[in-house]
């Protein structure tokens, strides 16, 4: 504990350096703007962001990336309130309550409070993510190549079973993405796979265009067929924020303690991100709440459980990706593709190599917890500017960006192309519904998957049968084959309880984006 | 068979001959497996196997057991959504796609300028003195930021067209 504590310690100064500094203050600021932004989703932000860390040192990288995941939590949160326009799926339970707060003309009240749920859910996301890691980093240096595959096996499946709208959606699209990893030069053969002579492909197809043409491109151009149709927002000068007393918040003390619990249990959990958590939470409210009955009447409790719920499930996010390397959800994922850029291996042995690293990641998440509400506090007014601009006009340079960060990575115009081809593959998986997560993961997952399977099968005879066998990989096999069961039992569920005919087979929430 | 149920099917459809091309391809790197051991093409192999079954599923369901398309099927995508312009995604597309060879042929600079312009039209925006400036001052503004700061070496474009781009350079202090 004292040495947890003493680390701790260093981090901060290690965040006092000029390069930390900055990028955790520019992190906060442009991750509330990408939340703000109702065409931007937060994981895209993120992604358009990856290329700028190039030529930063990794730990600023990480700095920059976290703090605008965790301020991105909480920025939709004023568009949602103020205008009934979500910025995130995240922020859709905030509306039910905090809008009609605003309309009964406290919206300056709403607001607080939603500060301070962001400010409650990330100091207790920051320590859950500093009390857990090391536990579980420990707990993995027992992990040989079975447990792995089983871990990155139920991450994947996990994304999958509650991520996704539709349970064969997601399945297709992560196939797609394991797909898309294979191809280029086998690691274990050193054979050409998919590349049908076309020499770049012999590199492989780079997550980042991936990543950046589905969701980037993807969802400007699905804005673009939509016509370009959100209004910009005039009414964003009146905005502020007002505390409540001290005697209200203690008579939150149960919406809290819920709202934490469930926050960073989404987050552990891979695939159960943000948006899981709050509506989760919102919804746990619905069920146990004291004054579940006035819910959506503009109460704090529906303010307070999604938007506390959803910061808190950034800690959780962190713990399997530090510690592990498994990102659970799609933030995590960009975050993970910067350690990889950088030549970093997340997992159990980079609390030994790169403490310094991960310390400073950690603190960065308690400075960036105060810096986003301080920001929330006194500059929110400049940053809600950009809803008065034309969406046409956002989207242009959203567009560019695109183009320029994946431009960036290897100077090659071969990568704009699969921009392009991923920006149309994104914008069919908006039209026809296919969650774009799944097979960003499966992209950056498949190679870790592939090479623990073979080594698996290399060392263990070709016997599959090792997975179920070894205690570890066993249960994680067990958890796994729950987490694909749980949307069939709910299917099962639903026909038998009469639904007209069978539909798709649904998983209980939307994409979790975040 | 109704459009509706066609609509459904096609994409897994297409996807389930494009998984079965995909695994036939993968018995040309089969050969390089070693004796006892799998070879580099079970892993694509199998993950083509469960999408095929996926997409088989689906494809029955649509065509034998779906009553009609529901809202969350792939034919039936986002009906309720309000009106969509698929001239406007065309032409977004189309520009977009011209964008990356336009970027090799005029340079990085003339070619957003255009890129920028365009895509604002396109997207109806129609106030063009705010097109032709955020065109311009945001071109001028990546081009300054990723080529002075992060140090990627953007396109220059093809005679006159690079001659105005190292002009730019040059008036911007870069290198």
């Amino acid at each position: 504990m004292q040495d947890v504590l003493h680390q701790l310690g260093l981090g901060f100064l290690h965040l006092g350096t000029i390069p930390n500094a900055t990028a955790l203050v520019v992190g906060l600021v442009v991750g509330m703007l990408v939340a703000v932004l109702p065409g931007l989703t937060l994981v895209m932000g993120v992604v358009l962001a990856l290329p700028f860390t190039y030529g930063m040192g990794v730990t600023s990288s990480i700095v920059l990336l976290t703090a605008m995941y965790l301020s991105g939590t909480y920025g939709g949160a004023f568009t949602s309130i103020l205008f009934r326009i979500p910025g995130e799926p995240l922020d859709v339970p905030l509306l039910w309550d905090g809008y009609p707060m605003a309309r009964q003309g406290e919206p300056a009240r709403a607001l607080g409070w939603t500060l301070l749920a962001a400010l409650f859910g990330g100091l207790i996301t920051a320590v859950s993510a500093v009390a857990l890691a090391v536990p579980f980093a420990k707990f993995a240096l027992r992990f040989d190549a079975p447990e792995y595959f089983a871990i990155v096996l139920f991450g994947l499946t996990g994304v999958v079973s509650l991520a996704g709208g539709s349970l064969t959606k997601a399945v297709v699209s992560l196939c797609i993405g394991l797909l898309l990893a294979t191809v280029g030069v086998d690691e274990t053969y050193g054979t050409d796979r998919y590349t049908f002579g076309i020499p770049i492909l012999k590199d492989g197809i780079e997550y980042l265009t991936v990543m950046v043409g589905a969701y980037g491109l993807g969802e400007v151009l699905t804005r673009m067929e939509q016509g370009f149709t959100t209004p910009a927002m005039e009414g964003s000068r009146e905005v502020k924020t007002r505390f409540p007393a001290w005697r209200e918040i203690t008579a939150l003390k149960g919406t809290i303690a819920r709202s934490s619990f469930i926050g960073v249990l989404c987050g552990i959990v891979p695939g159960a991100g943000a948006t899981v958590g709050s509506f989760v939470a919102y919804g746990a409210e619905a069920q146990y709440g004291n004054r579940r009955h006035l819910l959506g009447t503009g109460i704090p409790e529906g303010i307070v459980a999604p938007q506390l719920a959803s910061t808190a499930t950034v800690g959780g996010h962190m713990v399997p990706l530090l510690a592990l390397g498994i990102p659970g959800s799609g933030a995590t994922a960009v975050i993970l593709g910067a350690f990889l850029l950088h030549g970093v291996q997340p997992g159990p042995q980079i609390f030994q190599t790169s403490g310094d690293m991960v310390y400073t990641i950690f603190a960065s998440m308690f400075a960036a917890v105060f810096g986003m509400c301080l920001l929330g506090y006194f500059a929110i007014r400049p940053l809600i500017w950009v809803l008065r601009l034309p969406e046409a006009v956002t989207s242009a340079f959203v567009a560019l960006f695109c183009f320029v960060g994946a431009y960036s990575a290897r100077n090659s115009l071969t990568d704009l192309w699969m921009i392009v081809i991923f920006g149309v593959v994104g914008y069919l998986f908006e039209r026809y519904r296919f969650p774009i997560a799944p097979m960003v993961l499966g992209c950056i997952l498949g190679p870790v998957a592939e090479t623990q399977f073979m080594t698996s099968m290399i060392a263990y005879q070709n016997d599959p049968a090792i997975f179920f066998t070894r205690p570890i990989s066993g249960v994680v096999m067990a958890f796994t084959v729950l987490a694909l069961a749980y949307p069939l039992v709910r299917y099962v569920r639903g026909a038998l309880r009469g639904r007209s005919g069978p539909g798709p087979i649904d998983a209980p929430a939307q994409e979790a984006k975040p | 068979m109704p459009s509706g149920k066609a609509k459904a099917i096609l994409p897994y459809a297409a996807l389930l001959a494009g998984a079965a091309y995909l695994y036939h391809d993968a018995g040309s790197f089969a050969a390089s497996a070693k004796a006892g051991q799998l070879g580099p093409d079970f892993w694509p192999r199998a993950v083509l196997v469960l999408l095929m079954i996926v997409c088989a599923i689906e494809v029955a369901r649509h065509a034998f057991f779906a009553r009609a398309a529901s809202p969350a099927e792939p034919g039936a995508a986002a009906e309720d959504e309000g009106p969509r312009y698929p001239r406007l995604l065309a032409a977004g597309m189309l520009i977009t796609a011209l964008y990356v060879p336009g970027m090799d042929y005029l340079g990085f600079f003339v070619a957003t300028v255009a890129y920028l312009a365009a895509f604002m039209a396109v997207g109806r925006y129609r106030r063009w003195g705010v097109v032709a400036a955020t065109s311009v001052l945001g071109s001028l503004a990546f081009v300054y930021v990723f080529m002075k700061v992060v140090y990627v070496s953007l396109p220059l474009g093809v005679g006159p067209f690079r001659l105005v781009s190292t002009a730019l350079m040059s008036a911007l202090g870069i290198h």
